[in-house]
């Protein structure tokens, strides 16, 4: 499902200096996979999650994803992929303060170009009440838990039923007993609705969580 | 439709969460917007005084006066100082006309007049009993002097209702009362009604004073009028009249020395002066509306700063660069709409308080104008902060802290 041949990230600092984040990345990943991309600070990890999530594009190489070269895509394209291929799951949960939970969760779907095959609406509140979130529909998020804020953009990233979520230090601003609620819930998306997880951590308990392992240093795989 | 609604709903609700700031920035277009509409206001008022006070003077009416005083439908600004007066060689030019019906001499003198108990400063209009006529007066008390008194010299004089209320405290205590001027004793025969306003170019009547032609020659041994006022047959068309007159005029004066005026002639110069100044004042007030919009705008790029983290998000999610531009070019135009809105709101407040002394009034053009002019500064100077949030990489916002 996504491809990435020889991929290259280098970053230019002041001057003539360069910074390599990443290093001829040769990965493939395949639909219905968990997988854990760990590595300590600085080695790129967050840099290839960013190339997997199409926010950024890599300075050398090609990235296919269903095997269509994405590497040359203009930003509007890219957007559009993002909205429907992709969920984005962060560390920080990253809602927006003055939307409520419902638009929150809706939010994904005012930016779709393709007409959906379902009313938004309806499947937002249907998820909200499977997730446990019911009642909170119209409260904003500084008004719920951690917990419960990380579910919800867990449903923002699902509201587009993407191939793919990108989860990004997911348990990180999390206690451990409510991390493991959303590492199983993750879990039971990919085994349950075949989702392709991709899951970025320094964690080697929640990195245990992946299927397979990705290790990732100085810019280069280490171990796959 | 429903970005739309997402997207007002999320600006409006952070407004409201920061309701001071909010205000502030929308103060600049407030007060220009305010300041536009309550001057096209006064304008508009002080336009329908002026056309209302013209109708007041009949039909068949003109005015013969001393120099060129208007040049191409505008007031005449380099000869409007002639020297020449009229005498009663002239009056009796004019009576003698078949086409004019009735004519009035007028002169009149600012001084100082006393009642018993006040003096006041003053203008007394010298005129024959035709100057009411004319003018469009109505006597509200009393009577207004007649030929007779013309005849007699009589001292007599009518009141404006305003220097009435001054001199002897209420109208109905003026009739038959004394009042003296230059050491001449008038009686008080008649007060008029209001015609109100005043106070603006024109003279304000309800504060003059009425006194037959031939008992003012006291204060005007020569005998001179500054002008004419004359109703004429209707039989006789407008330029008719203007044409025997001008023949009558041409044997004793040569052309640019006198003036033949039609009340609707001074109204349009009148109005074509009154839209200068009010687009000359509407121009500078619209100078605070260009500094609203910079501060508009400098908040706008405070509140793309402060949002870079979520317009990574949104980018994250599939907003593309045009959603976020339309976000915040709507942002900021919502604020500044609002600005307009309460500018248009104390505008109106101000009308109505400004009413009770001048009269003003807003017009659906001027809300249409305020609203519109507001909108599209909110759009215009949203547009480079708006850019800025939308070129923003979305890697970068996204890792923005």
């Amino acid at each position: 499902m996504i491809k990435f041949r020889n991929v290259w990230k280098i970053y230019k600092l002041d001057g003539d200096v360069e910074y390599q984040a990443l290093k001829g990345v040769n990965l493939e990943i395949k639909e219905g996979e968990f997988v854990s991309i760990t590595g300590p600070s600085g080695s790129g990890k967050s840099t290839l999650m960013h190339l997997i999530g199409l926010l950024d594009k890599p300075t050398k190489g090609e990235i296919f994803i269903n095997g269509k070269n994405v590497t040359y895509l203009t930003d509007d394209q890219l957007s559009t992929l993002r909205n429907e291929f992709v969920g984005f799951v962060f560390q920080q949960f990253n809602l927006i303060p003055k939307l409520t939970v419902l638009e929150n969760i809706l939010l994904p779907t005012i930016y779709a170009r393709k007409k959906l095959k379902y009313d938004p609406k309806k499947k937002a509140l249907d998820l909200i009440k499977k997730f446990g979130l019911g009642g909170k529909e119209r409260s904003y998020p500084n008004k719920i838990s951690g917990g419960q804020q990380q579910r919800v953009a867990i449903l923002r990233a699902l509201i587009m039923e993407p191939k793919l979520i990108l989860a990004d230090e997911p348990t990180g601003n999390l206690d451990s007993k409510t991390g493991v609620e959303i590492m199983n819930l993750l879990k039971a998306l990919n085994e349950k609705e075949g989702i392709t997880v991709v899951l970025v951590t320094h964690e080697p308990d929640i990195a245990a969580y992946g299927k397979r392992m990705i290790r990732i240093k100085d810019g280069k795989i280490t171990k796959n | 439709m429903n970005y739309i609604f997402f997207v007002v709903k999320a600006a409006i609700e952070d407004f409201r969460r920061n309701k001071t700031q909010t205000f502030l920035t929308s103060l600049g277009i407030l007060i220009g917007v305010f300041a536009v509409v309550m001057l096209t206001a006064l304008g508009l008022g002080l336009k329908q005084y002026i056309n209302d006070q013209f109708a007041a003077l009949g039909k068949s009416t003109l005015f013969v006066a001393p120099g060129k005083i208007l040049s191409g439908g505008r007031f005449n600004t380099t000869s409007s100082l002639t020297s020449i007066k009229f005498d009663n060689r002239d009056l009796l030019r004019l009576k003698r006309l078949k086409e004019v019906k009735e004519i009035s001499p007028i002169f009149s003198k600012q001084t100082t007049v006393k009642s018993e108990r006040k003096s006041e400063d003053s203008t007394i209009f010298f005129a024959s009993e035709a100057f009411f006529d004319i003018n469009g007066f109505k006597i509200q008390k009393g009577r207004f002097f007649d030929k007779n008194d013309i005849n007699k010299k009589a001292k007599v004089v009518v009141l404006g209702p305003k220097i009435a209320e001054k001199l002897f405290g209420t109208i109905e205590a003026a009739i038959d009362q004394k009042v003296t001027a230059n050491s001449v004793n008038f009686t008080v025969i008649g007060i008029t009604e209001s015609r109100g306003g005043g106070g603006f170019g024109g003279p304000d009547y309800d504060s003059c004073m009425f006194s037959p032609y031939t008992t003012g020659f006291i204060f005007n041994p020569e005998k001179n009028y500054s002008r004419f006022a004359i109703k004429f047959d209707e039989s006789y068309s407008v330029s008719q009249v203007k044409e025997a007159i001008k023949k009558e005029f041409l044997k004793r004066y040569d052309e640019d020395s006198f003036s033949i005026i039609e009340p609707g002639d001074i109204l349009s110069a009148v109005n074509s002066i009154f839209g200068v100044l009010n687009i000359v004042l509407v121009a500078i007030a619209s100078i605070s509306l260009l500094v609203g919009g910079i501060g508009i705008m400098n908040i706008m790029f405070v509140t793309v700063s402060d949002k870079t983290k979520e317009i990574g998000v949104r980018r994250a999610i599939g907003a593309r660069k045009k959603d976020i531009l339309v976000q915040f070019i709507i942002e900021s135009t919502i604020l500044s709409i609002f600005g307009g809105f309460l500018g248009l709101f104390l505008a109106f407040i101000g009308t109505l308080v400004v009413r009770k002394f001048f009269p003003a009034y807003i017009d659906i053009q001027s809300v249409i104008l305020a609203l519109g002019v507001s909108s599209a500064i909110g759009m215009i100077f949203g547009v480079l902060p708006a850019k800025k949030a939308a070129d923003l990489e979305p890697v970068e916002a996204i890792r923005y802290e």
